[in-house]
């Protein structure tokens, strides 16, 4: 403090000394100074009192407090140690601790630094070099110690150098000669005491005790029965295995014991983590058959894979005293036993060597021959006639008859029926080998024609009249008949099955087509008399067939005959008649049966003067009660009549006001479309029901009035036609 | 033994010595003693923390040579 109080002073004076004259009361002097001022404005010339000032300035300043952080010259107190303690012990304050605070301090100048406020103190930072050198040393201190122990230990233990005391060979023998003796002493004191036990009973006790011992003693006995969850293959051989209870829950119902060794869970582990790793692909593309590690089939159920996760995992056990080991052996001579069925042997020995040839031998040949077809006689006779083909198929059944569906058979006959005088089936037919499908089609066509040709014979000998056609037939002569004529130009309709809606005809010409090229050849003299002809141009006694030929351009027209209402049905087709859709008899027809002396007055309530009598009572509204008119049937016609005056329909009149409600008509198209319609509607109305639009009947009467003749020659040219005309003429 | 100084800024400043275990109350005590008001009429306070009686200076860190502002109520 002293120190302290110096250094002030020391300032001071170089303020004093550094100050102007002119230095003002802003710096806050202290009173005295401040008087002692005055005294100096008041005796200038004194230049001592300075002096004085400075010198007994001192004594001033030190009653004066050292230090004034504030700068505010007040005065503080401060007591002494001694009288602070005194004070202490007034108030029953411990004494000031002196002694600590030297401490504190001497530990303040060692080294501890204040900080820039000097309130705290820091803790200094870690010399990396002391804490190394003190790691060093610690080093050191412990293998020193550790070298230490090192030598103790091995001073312990004597070197073969060393021993001297087993050297000598009396030492030795006498330590030997002592152990034994020790021994038999022991052996004695035993004898001795067995003695003395057996005298006093003691022996027996202990012997039943014993004995008891091992009676409750836990052997095999009691653990016959006990589960064992583990491979009975896992165990090896001649090894002890300890086995554990396994881990139960607690809350678990079933009481087996079940014992496990943990080594063995431990493995199990192991190889199903092993398994998990392998990855194996559980989807089995082309479903292959899978074989365990003997090589036996698997039986798979659906998604094995998910059995584990559903079922719990399937433990292999067994259980101690039920020794199955001849079964088991069993099932292992079965599963090899399997495993050898299901081998094929095969030898070590190779083929002996030999010579390829060029040339099949006969067991080869006899491999690759093909199986013979069954050799008709037909081709070894290479000739046939009508009855030997029917004795044949007759033999052969109806199974073997042809390709063709039966479907179509029944219209084939029916072509024929009328043909069958003409035809006859020729002796003479060259067949070619390998047309043997064509033939056979051609037997059968043969044997049918037959059998109808049997059938008419039997009906025309039945029938008393007699007209002769088979003599016909045997003449080669060509007989029309009327309807048979008839029959032919029906068959012969050349639109038919064109539409594509008849496949099967379709085949079935495109078939007799094909086998006509077949048989022209031999056939040629007879083609007239079938049924179906291909048009010579050369021949003109064919020309007949083609004219009479319609095509139907109409819908079919309703008989007339059948009676009224087809009649009727045709008027109405025709527009001869007025389709009524709704026929109710309208208003307008129903006029004369109507009230002649009727307004719409008659309706009101009644009169005027009616009216303003009971005025109160038109707002109570009608006294009478409202009666249902239970005659009143209205006539209700609705009827749509477009622009032009037509009668709509529901749907064209809907059309119609819809198009004025959006108040958006129909296009160009739709319009045009529907004038046509219409026209075309009324043209058909107007046809003529006996010709075609166009007349043609007409025109084809009128030319057949001129020409005098029932036909008329479509194609042509006029030169052929002027012949024709002629010929008819002659 | 640290040394307060304690300043009302109206005329009174002391300096006290005391232990850094004692509690503020005593302080207050030792206050009163030199400037001769009573001790339950001082109000210590540093900024704007007034502390409390019942706790020693050093848990309010007050080392040696620290000034403390000193007002009454």
């Amino acid at each position: 403090m002293g120190s302290s109080s110096k250094k002030y002073k020391e300032k001071e004076c170089r303020k004093r000394r550094h100050r102007s004259p002119s230095y003002s009361e802003e710096h806050e002097p202290p009173k005295e100074k401040r008087h002692r001022h005055k005294k100096h404005h008041r005796d200038r010339k004194r230049e001592k009192p300075k002096h004085d000032y400075e010198s007994d300035g001192s004594d001033v300043v030190e009653i004066i407090p050292d230090d004034e952080p504030s700068g505010s010259g007040q005065n503080s107190e401060s007591l002494s140690i001694d009288e602070t303690n005194k004070l202490r012990a007034k108030l029953g304050l411990k004494p000031l601790e002196v002694h600590t605070s030297e401490k504190s301090d001497k530990k303040r100048d060692d080294g501890k630094k204040k900080d820039d406020w000097g309130e705290f103190y820091h803790k200094p930072a870690e010399n990396w070099a002391d804490k190394a050198e003190r790691e060093k040393l610690r080093a050191k201190l412990a293998t020193a110690k550790e070298k230490r122990q090192m030598e103790l230990k091995m001073n312990r233990v004597k070197t073969l150098g060393d021993s001297d005391s087993d050297d000598n060979v009396e030492n030795w023998v006498d330590k030997n000669r002592k152990i034994d003796l020790a021994k038999k002493e022991a052996e004695k004191r035993a004898k001795m005491l067995e003695e003395l036990d057996e005298q006093f009973g003691v022996s027996e006790f202990v012997e039943n005790e014993k004995r008891e011992k091992r009676r409750q003693q836990y052997t095999e006995k009691n653990l016959k029965g006990l589960r064992v969850e583990h491979d009975i293959d896992s165990f090896a051989e001649e090894r002890d295995v300890v086995l554990t209870l396994k881990d139960k829950a607690v809350l678990d119902e079933d009481d087996e014991d079940v014992l496990v060794n943990v080594n063995m869970i431990d493995d199990e582990k192991y190889r199903k983590n092993l398994e998990n790793r392998k990855k194996r692909i559980v989807y089995n593309a082309y479903d292959d058959q899978e074989y365990d590690k003997y090589g036996n089939p698997i039986d798979k159920s659906l998604l094995s894979q998910y059995d584990e996760t559903i079922d719990g995992e399937k433990r292999e056990s067994f259980k101690i005293g039920h020794d199955n080991i001849a079964e088991r052996r069993q099932a292992a001579v079965q599963s090899i036993k399997e495993k050898l069925a299901k081998k094929t042997l095969e030898s070590i020995e190779t083929k002996d060597l030999k010579l390829a040839s060029e040339y099949y031998n006969d067991e080869e040949l006899a491999k690759f021959k093909k199986p013979k077809k069954k050799v008709r006689k037909i081709r070894a006779k290479g000739k046939l006639t009508a009855d030997e083909l029917e004795q044949q198929i007759n033999n052969k059944g109806i199974e073997e008859v042809g390709s063709r569906r039966p479907k179509i058979k029944p219209d084939f006959e029916d072509l024929n029926i009328d043909d069958v005088p003409d035809i006859e089936i020729p002796t003479d037919v060259k067949l070619e080998d390998d047309k043997d499908d064509i033939l056979e089609k051609a037997l059968h066509k043969a044997r049918k024609i037959k059998q109808k040709e049997n059938l008419v014979a039997q009906i025309l000998k039945e029938t008393p009249v007699k007209t002769e056609p088979e003599e016909g037939l045997d003449n080669g002569n060509i007989v029309l008949n009327a309807t048979a004529e008839f029959c032919r130009t029906l068959g012969d309709i050349p639109t038919y099955g064109k539409s594509g809606n008849r496949e099967e005809s379709e085949d079935l010409l495109d078939y007799e087509k094909e086998l006509k090229n077949e048989m022209e050849v031999d056939q040629s003299d007879e083609e007239e008399k079938t049924g179906w002809n291909s048009v010579d141009p050369n021949e003109p006694h064919e020309v007949a067939q083609i004219a009479p030929q319609e095509v139907q351009i109409l819908d079919e027209e309703p008989d007339v005959s059948t009676g009224l209402g087809a009649a009727l049905k045709l008027a109405m087709s025709k527009g001869y008649l007025d389709k009524e859709q709704m026929k109710r008899p309208s208003n307008s027809r129903l006029a004369h049966l109507q009230a002649k002396h009727y307004s719409i007055e008659d309706k009101t309530y009644g009169d005027e003067g009616e009216r303003g009598g009971n005025r109160r009572e038109r707002y109570t509204g009608p006294i009478m009660e409202f009666k249902e008119k239970d005659t009143f049937k209205p006539n209700v016609k609705l009827e749509y009549i477009d622009d032009d005056g037509h009668v709509l329909n529901s749907k064209e009149a809907f059309r119609y006001l819809s198009h004025k409600f959006h108040g958006k008509g129909p296009g160009k198209n739709k319009i045009e479309k529907r004038l046509k319609k219409s026209i075309q509607e009324q043209l058909m109305k107007k046809m003529s029901s006996t010709d075609t639009p166009l007349g043609t009947l007409n025109m084809l009467q009128a030319k057949q009035k001129e020409t005098q003749s029932p036909f008329i020659v479509l194609s042509g040219n006029k030169q052929s036609q002027s012949t024709v005309i002629s010929k008819t003429r002659r | 033994m640290i040394e307060i100084t304690c300043n009302d800024r109206l005329g009174k400043k002391v300096r006290v010595k005391c232990n850094p275990d004692d509690t503020v109350g005593d302080l207050k005590k030792l206050i009163a003693a030199q400037t001769g008001t009573r001790w339950d009429k001082i109000v210590l306070k540093k900024w704007y923390t007034t502390f409390k009686d019942h706790i020693q200076l050093q848990d309010y860190e007050i080392h040696d040579g620290m000034n403390i502002e000193l007002y009454y109520q």
